[in-house]
């Protein structure tokens, strides 16, 4: 007897569960105005009170408690809803809603449906609603998209948001593993509600606008010790690095071992510090943008197999943080590929590349710094009119790091790969213009010259490669400071 | 049945005469509203000008090589620029160098500022149809560059738009967002004196 008494017990209490509203708040957005409302989620079913968005949207309506109905007018157009019915009655056209409007509370409430069936028949407004989501946008006015995605990237884990127009995004850490990202962009669509993302750093993301203003909120573990935001594409990307405790030391150079990048060094300054403790690696192209494309490959694999490559050997040799701009086969633009190497105070940056010549027969591999003076007359119509000075200058900062840099990596190339060449060219290049760090980019060989190209595909040749790098970017780091400045 | 046949006839014969007028109208109207019109870009009274055009060299040390080659001195210093960019998308004779510009790249205007901006834009299929690589979009630009600058004192920068709009790059290196001056430091051809002359001025 007491076990069925129990059983009841427990079949009314998980029944009740079922049935029992859960509130939640409902941002629904106007082309000018947005109304929070508060929903009641039951089975599943969202149900939005109907008078305080009839309400604002200005409809006058008439609650009639002796015949359980209410009444919506628009001009010469009436809606009628009826308690504890899913049918609806638009100028005495009969509409079927697939649940019940109810009436709790003093309130009436309806599904979705009732505002995509009924009332935007009545007031023209379009009500968009995707199943499964908690917002509903009135009207047509285009929403910028909000894409989320995470990846773990060796010490860091890295958040990539894309959105549809430019954003601003703060940070707020609330408690060790909670932390708010608001968004000064509302209404946002995302792309996903929220996902999870389990590995050192990272639990889950999940985006939540309840209170009509756009947020991500990230569940991390207690490992983090720094959140760090670079913006890209015109604050239309924006890179959300999570870095672990113990990486910070290396890759945030909180009090710095060394002279920051922005600020001349002092000249006298010799150090056996290494100089280089971050490094970025930058695999040229990927995703649509494949670079040259042959018959035996395309460059922007062989340039992430390279990387991947270079990246263990640094870390084991230089016991330098060595960051990818991209460890999987996804398109970049410049300016995000210095903006990982700018924001994570990198002492090294470099990108890799392979070339192609309209002559087939010669091979030839280049090291590029930026052109000498590029844009230097702008610089100064900046300073005398006042004009905002262009980032694309930032290379100034380092120029001579980078032809110090340069001319290291020339003579460990020669050393370990006799026979080739690798001449020191100089040119407006798109990728280190705004990089603002001894910066490089390696172009070698020729795809489209068939002994070449199976020699770059060759594991031997590539070991020799990435050895004579990381020679070179030792020889760099060890080099005294004064070299460089 | 004869009568049918003859108006039948009467009316093919028509027909096809019209088509023949309306086609001899076509060759006779001096302006076909349709087609921009072509003005030359010289007249035969105008005195002969060397110029060097660059292309990649062969042996690819140094980057650029050039052909000399002769324009006519147009009184308009855009029409004679337009000349030389046509020598470019005509390529090479020589066999010492390679064409500078990508399949089916043609330069589709020119416009030279007071400040001495060339603005050329080429047919997108100077970025659609360009193979990439570092060096190889380097020869492209200052191939292009270099041609303008070198022979054309009044030009003293260039400005490359593609399509009509400005790019942030041709195939993903080289920064097109400012103007470029001439960079000989990747031809084995020294500064023109007329330049070093106005450059001392």
């Amino acid at each position: 007897m007491a076990v069925a008494m129990a059983a009841l017990g427990a079949a009314v209490f998980i029944f009740s569960g079922l049935i029992q509203a859960a509130e939640t708040s409902f941002p629904i957005y106007f082309p000018d105005s947005r109304l929070i409302v508060k929903a009641d989620v039951m089975n599943r079913t969202v149900y939005l009170p109907i008078r305080e968005i009839v309400t604002h949207m200005g409809l006058p309506y008439t609650d009639s408690i002796a015949l359980e109905t209410l009444t919506i007018r628009s001009g010469n157009n009436r809606l009628v809803v009826t308690r504890n019915s899913g049918l609806i009655s638009y100028n005495n056209q009969v509409i079927l809603l697939p649940t019940q409007i109810l009436r709790e509370d003093n309130r009436w409430l309806a599904p979705v449906e009732f505002l995509t069936m009924g009332l935007s028949r009545m007031t023209g407004t379009e009500f968009r609603y995707r199943p499964g989501t908690s917002r509903i946008f009135a009207g047509n006015f285009e929403v910028p998209e909000l894409e989320m995605n995470a990846q773990t990237l060796g010490p860091i884990t890295r958040l990539t948001l894309r959105s549809g127009r430019s954003i601003n995004i703060e940070s707020k850490r609330e408690d060790p593993t909670r932390t708010i990202l608001t968004i000064n962009q509302s209404p946002l669509e995302p792309a996903r509600e929220r996902f999870d993302h389990k590995d050192r750093l990272l639990r889950s993301v999940a985006f939540d606008d309840s209170d009509g203003d756009a947020k991500i909120l990230l569940e991390t573990t207690r490992d983090v010790s720094d959140i760090r935001i670079t913006a890209a594409n015109n604050n239309r990307v924006f890179f959300v690095d999570l870095v672990r405790e113990g990486e910070s030391a290396a890759a945030t150079p909180t009090v710095p071992v060394e002279p920051p990048a922005a600020t001349p060094a002092k000249p006298d300054v010799t150090t056996a510090e290494r100089r280089v403790r971050v490094i970025v690696i930058d695999p040229g192209h990927g995703g649509m943008d494949t670079g040259v494309t042959t018959a035996t490959g395309t460059e922007k694999d062989l340039t992430l197999a390279w990387a991947r490559r270079l990246r263990p050997a640094l870390q084991a040799r230089l016991g330098a943080t060595v960051l990818l701009t991209r460890d999987s086969d996804v398109a970049l633009d410049n300016e995000a590929r210095s903006a990982v190497a700018n924001n994570n105070q990198a002492n090294l940056f470099i990108s890799l590349h392979v070339g192609y010549s309209s002559s087939k027969v010669e091979a030839t591999s280049s090291i590029f710094i930026m052109k000498e003076g590029f844009g230097q007359t702008l610089s100064q119509a900046a300073s005398r009119d006042q004009l905002f000075l262009p980032w694309y200058l930032g290379y100034r900062i380092q120029r001579q790091g980078s032809a110090a840099a340069a001319a290291i990596l020339q003579e460990e190339m020669q050393k370990g790969i006799p026979g080739w060449k690798f001449p020191i060219r100089t040119a407006p290049l798109a990728v280190l213009s705004s990089a603002t760090m001894p910066s490089l980019l390696f172009e070698i060989g020729n795809l489209n010259n068939n002994v070449n190209a199976q020699t770059l595909a060759d594991s031997g040749f590539q070991t020799r490669l990435v050895n004579s790098m990381v020679d070179a970017i030792q020889r760099f780091s060890e080099s005294p400071q004064k070299a460089a400045n | 049945m004869i009568i049918g046949l003859s108006v039948a006839l009467g009316f093919f014969v028509d027909v096809i005469g019209r088509v023949q007028t309306m086609m001899k109208n076509d060759k006779e109207t001096e302006e076909n509203p349709f087609k921009p019109p072509t003005q030359p870009l010289y007249s035969k009274d105008d005195p002969p000008m060397s110029v060097k055009v660059f292309f990649p060299a062969a042996l690819g040390e140094p980057l650029l090589s050039a052909e000399d080659d002769t324009i006519f001195k147009s009184a308009n210093v855009a029409n004679r620029a337009r000349q030389i960019l046509q020598r470019l998308q005509e390529g090479p004779r020589s066999g010492t160098m390679y064409p500078s510009m990508p399949k089916d790249t043609k330069a589709q205007d020119l416009f030279i500022s007071e400040q001495g901006t060339a603005f050329v834009n080429f047919s997108s299929t100077i970025t659609t149809n360009h193979p990439g690589g570092v060096l190889n979009e380097l020869a492209t630009i200052y191939s292009i560059v270099n041609s303008l600058t070198y022979n054309l004192p009044e030009i003293k920068e260039v400005k490359i738009l593609v399509g009509g709009i400005e790019k942030e790059t041709l195939a993903g290196h080289c920064l097109l967002l400012l103007p470029l001056e001439m960079d000989l430091s990747m031809t084995n051809v020294a500064a023109p004196e007329n330049r070093t002359a106005s450059l001392q001025q």
